[in-house]
């Protein structure tokens, strides 16, 4: 196992190219729940699992369940991967349903301060869009470093929405001329963020 | 061909079970008691989700009523019956409902202002009340209609330059009460058909209030001294205190008859029990009157 070939995994999803400020995936809750910083940050834990535990079952189901009936049926391991897409979002909103009996069990106050939210990771395109990355890249085809990549996308979400909150609530005490207010400062933020994050550009390479 | 989509629906189906048995176990083992009376509570509930009573929604208001954070009549759009319904849900008694509806704390009508300026910018309250100089009185209604806007059930209309409550229509969902920049829309319990209020806003002393308009209350505290439990001065403007306001009958008739700036007004039912005495007592002092003349005269 290489474990260096691991952080530069993990470091170029999280920072290099974060899926939501260079890959502009997952830009709804991006924007929709970034209000308050404990909130982002257990939107942000939401996600990383939901990724992560997708990630692998898509892997799996891709290398194993694809890969073998393709090779025992067709004698071509990509017959099936046209099912790919339906599959993997299966996959997504089982997780999802799986985060929300969760979080309904165990936090019930985090579980309301989601609210609609929750159900919408289901339709988060940066965790189908990991998957989807994890299944093209030549370096995810082995688990783990498939693990590797889809925690780490869910690390450099957690850590984009939660910078994103804290300005946010900073912007609430500062004083934002009157056009700009509310959406419209929000945009401009996150713009120069993902310019920042253009500061990681050339790492690990 | 036959063979891929065979395959690919036992595949699917396959993946499908999986997931199912995998959801059902996890649904069992992490399964949540749920009060059943919320979902109970919220079915009776208007959804029309306004936020009236104060909380995010109907449900959420069913969830408060059920862990007793809110009165089963907290509900001011769906009035007495749906707080009969929520309470035979919970299986206690009504009390008593009291539907909140908006009155108008400004009787100006156009030609009552004084002070009014050819205004021609944006045709808003909200736009008007930062200019601040399309009239002269700074407390009353500007007449632009926010409030008529902000109405989703076609209860509030302009008349005479004056928001007037359609109370058959009115839900009492308060969204008047927050668009008006001025606040002089107030949602107040209606103990009957029709609740009497100070129409006038203006804190100002007598002088400055009767320099704006021709009906503004000039805080003479002569309702006060008629009817000290119910109506209160205060920064030179009258109140009606709604806790000790019972029913018309009780009001002095006095407070009305001899309200120098004529501010007293009734909103709600425009059928007045109160009025006819009014116009029946006129009559007879006319009546006497007349009798009075034609006694001198012959």
């Amino acid at each position: 196992m290489d474990f260096g070939l691991l952080i530069t995994i993990f470091i170029g999803v999280a920072l290099v190219n974060n899926l939501v400020l260079a890959g502009f995936l997952g830009i709804c809750p991006f924007l929709g729940v970034s209000r308050k910083v404990d909130m982002a940050f257990g939107m942000g834990c939401a996600v990383t699992f939901v990724i992560t535990v997708s990630g692998v079952v898509t892997w799996l189901i891709v290398h194993g369940l694809f890969n073998w009936v393709g090779t025992a049926v067709f004698e071509n391991a990509g017959a099936l991967y046209f099912l790919k897409y339906v599959a993997f979002i299966m996959v997504i909103a089982s997780m999802v349903q799986l985060v929300e009996m969760y979080l309904k069990k165990f936090f019930p106050p985090l579980y309301e301060a989601f609210g609609v939210f929750l159900p919408l990771i289901t339709t988060n395109c940066a965790i189908l869009g990991a998957c989807l990355y994890i299944d093209m890249k030549p370096e995810t085809q082995n688990l783990i470093n498939a693990a590797t990549y889809a925690f780490g996308g869910g690390v450099g979400f957690t850590l984009a929405i939660t910078i994103m909150a804290g300005i946010r609530e900073h912007i609430n005490f500062s004083d934002v001329p009157k056009p700009l207010q509310g959406a419209g400062i929000t945009m401009l933020v996150a713009g120069i963020l993902s310019l920042a994050f253009m500061g990681f550009t050339g790492i690990g390479k | 061909m036959a063979t891929t989509i065979l395959f690919a629906a036992i595949v699917l189906f396959a993946l499908t079970l999986l997931f199912a048995t995998l959801l059902g176990v996890a649904k069992e083992k992490l399964h949540v008691e749920e009060d059943p009376r919320i979902p109970a509570v919220n079915e009776v509930l208007p959804a029309a989700n306004c936020g009236g009573c104060g909380f995010a929604g109907c449900s959420d208001f069913a969830k408060a009523v059920i862990e007793e954070r809110a009165e089963v009549s907290g509900c001011p759009v769906g009035g007495t019956s749906t707080a009969e319904a929520v309470a035979k849900v919970l299986g206690v008694e009504v009390v008593k409902t009291l539907p909140y509806r908006p009155v108008i704390h400004c009787g100006a009508r156009r030609q009552d202002k004084l002070g009014v300026v050819e205004y021609d910018g944006v045709e808003s309250c909200v736009e008007a009340n930062v200019v601040g100089v399309t009239q002269a009185c700074v407390y009353g209604c500007l007449g632009f209609g926010d409030c008529v806007e902000s109405c989703d059930y076609d209860a509030l209309h302009m008349v005479d330059g004056k928001p007037e409550v359609d109370y058959v229509k009115c839900t009492g969902c308060g969204a008047c009460v927050k668009a008006c920049p001025r606040d002089l829309i107030e949602r107040i319990p209606f103990k009957e058909n029709r609740m009497l209020t100070v129409a006038c806003a203006n804190k100002e002393p007598g002088k400055s209030v009767k320099a704006v308009c021709k009906v503004g209350c000039i805080g003479c505290s002569l309702c006060q001294r008629l009817a000290a439990d119910i109506f209160e001065v205060d920064n030179n403007l009258a109140h009606v205190n709604y806790d000790n306001y019972e029913t018309e009958e009780k009001l002095p008739l006095k407070v009305l008859q001899k309200c120098p700036a004529e501010v007293m007004m009734y909103f709600g039912d425009p059928e007045p029990q109160y009025a006819k005495q009014l116009a029946k007592e006129k009559a007879e002092a006319e009546k006497k009157a007349k009798e009075a003349a034609e006694a001198t005269s012959s």
